[in-house]
């Protein structure tokens, strides 16, 4: 056990060794969140100059580890001090399904599981965002779809959506800025809203033709 | 301290327990510590297990009404007032099939908490109901009875809620159960006297994180200082943020983690949220819970996560359970 002061760059940043590009970043952005000023987390137990110096010293790790080059040469010399670090090296495998192989959002992928085959519909794409720790705003400002139709969308609320070829290209965008099978699950949340979207755009003659 | 001692020989053997026990505590109190409770309890019964949900808190108990039943007949309070000896009479039929309750009631406050000896067997006989899995809700607060209810568990579930008083409480519960675990595993009255002195907040040895701890302990011993870390490591609290509104809300329970490690050097897990929702209040205003009234609401669905990788968690050899010893008799 280590006071981060000592705990190496990947320690630090709370992510395996073999973390990939996006782990970085994810762990990073979550970590800023953390000890930024006045964080719920953290301020009730780090003030404010020690919550600083650990930005700064989360910065530094991740300057070296978001870049190929550095990350490179930086695995080279812990590998190198390996052999008297071994006392505390047992301290790695333990963190099982936390700090030790996990992404930022372990663990919460498969909130449906078990019941796979269930349409998407707006609660559903709703609580995959959220299990990500995405915010509406993050999706609405990359995918440049505007966060009312993304609402809307969460809320099934089909009336105030446009055209199904529109709302197709939501769900895509949505799903895809998820990391989600977007075809699919456009397709079975398509499914739904053309049902909806039939009956309200269904030709009024077939109203006169009534006995 | 003595009775610690006795508690904590060095060899402790390993029970043949048929029950897994869940704790479920926050330290503060309001923050649906016991709707959580019933919920994973009724959740956990739903998936085909034998469960019983325990109310501890005999100064505020309201598990049964949670669960939808009358001011019950019989409760833990019989059994800490000394009229009932067997755990197993106090035993309630719920609504939920296969879940049964142990009831608290507001009882006589200056006997509203069990002696310690009476807390070990109590524990013990937790530990041997008949039942697949314990849900203990526990009480407000970071009382010595509380604390042994959480680290007797084999899963400590920490409940927290998106506002600095329950953040702020979630630490105090944290470190008050950390540091009596510790002052359980070490094993001489030098290093025991280090720990009681750290838990005052303003000792004068200048121990403020429990990484300054581990160091004044090590300072003493060697093995003092080993046991002190390999408790630390068998010491995972299991997170879960309730009340969440927002994606900043479920986060939280990611920072909390890291906060768990780089202050207290705990290896805390995310085990899962519960939103803010509507069909909570519905359920509870019809007496019922949630994961059975509204099965397809977003609680309910995360009720029923958390409670799937509880079960999944309980049949892993190695969780947050101290070492057997823990719940050895005194003799």
């Amino acid at each position: 056990m280590k006071s981060y002061r000592e705990m190496d760059h990947y320690e630090l940043l709370e992510i395996s060794r073999d973390a990939a590009d996006e782990e970085i970043d994810r762990a990073h952005a979550l970590l800023r969140e953390a000890y930024e000023p006045g964080s719920l987390a953290a301020y009730s137990v780090f003030d404010e100059p020690e919550a600083a110096a650990l930005r700064a010293q989360i910065d530094e790790a991740y300057a070296v580890l978001s870049d190929a080059e550095r990350r490179r040469a930086y695995d080279a010399s812990l590998k190198g001090s390996m052999l008297y670090d071994d006392h505390d090296a047992p301290s790695a495998p333990e963190f099982e399904g936390g700090a030790g192989r996990s992404t930022a959002f372990n663990g919460f992928e498969d909130i449906d599981d078990g019941d796979a085959d269930a349409p998407w519909d707006g609660a559903r794409l709703r609580r995959s965002r959220l299990a990500r720790g995405v915010d509406l705003e993050a999706i609405a400002s990359v995918t440049k779809v505007n966060p009312s139709y993304l609402r809307f969308l969460e809320e099934d609320r089909f009336e105030a959506l446009p055209a199904p070829v529109y709302v197709r290209g939501f769900v895509n965008a949505y799903a895809r800025y998820l990391g989600l099978e977007a075809r699919r699950i456009a397709a079975s949340y398509i499914e739904r809203f053309e049902r909806h979207y039939e009956q309200q755009h269904k030709p009024r003659s077939r109203l006169l033709d009534r006995p | 301290m003595a009775l610690d001692r006795e508690w904590t020989p060095a060899s402790g053997t390993l029970r043949d327990r048929r029950v897994q026990v869940i704790a479920v505590g926050g330290g503060k109190g309001g923050i649906g510590k016991t709707l959580l409770s019933a919920n994973l309890a009724a959740a956990i019964a739903r998936l085909g297990h034998r469960v019983v949900a325990i109310d501890t808190d005999l100064e505020g108990a309201n598990l049964h009404t949670a669960l939808g039943m009358k001011v019950p007949s019989v409760s833990l309070a019989d059994y800490v007032a000394g009229r009932e000896r067997d755990l197993r009479r106090l035993l309630l039929d719920t609504p939920v099939p296969g879940l049964r309750l142990i009831a608290a009631t507001h009882g006589n406050l200056d006997a509203a908490q069990p002696q310690e000896w009476s807390r070990v067997e109590l524990q013990h006989q937790i530990h041997d109901l008949p039942a697949d899995f314990a849900l203990v809700d526990l009480g407000a607060g970071t009382h010595a009875s509380v604390m042994d209810y959480f680290l007797a568990g084999d899963v400590g579930v920490l409940v927290l809620t998106p506002e600095p008083t329950s953040v702020e409480n979630a630490y105090a519960f944290l470190r008050a159960a950390f540091y009596r675990r510790l002052r359980l595993a070490v094993d001489t009255d030098a290093a025991r006297e280090v720990v009681n002195q750290a838990m005052d907040l303003k000792n004068e040895r200048g121990i403020r994180t429990p990484l300054d701890l581990l160091r004044a302990v090590q300072s003493l011993s060697t093995e003092e200082g080993e046991r002190f870390v390999s408790a630390m490591r068998l010491f995972r609290p299991q997170l879960v943020v309730n009340g969440a509104k927002t994606a900043d809300d479920i986060r939280l329970g990611f920072t909390v983690r890291s906060v768990c490690r780089k202050y207290f050097g705990v290896q805390a897990d995310y085990l899962g949220y519960v939103n803010w929702d509507d069909a909570v209040t519905e359920a509870v205003r019809h007496r019922t819970t949630v994961v059975e009234s509204h099965p397809r609401s977003d609680a309910a669905i995360y009720v029923n996560r958390i409670a799937r990788k509880l079960i999944g968690l309980t049949s892993r050899p190695t969780h947050t359970r101290p070492p057997s010893n823990f719940l050895e008799r005194p003799t």
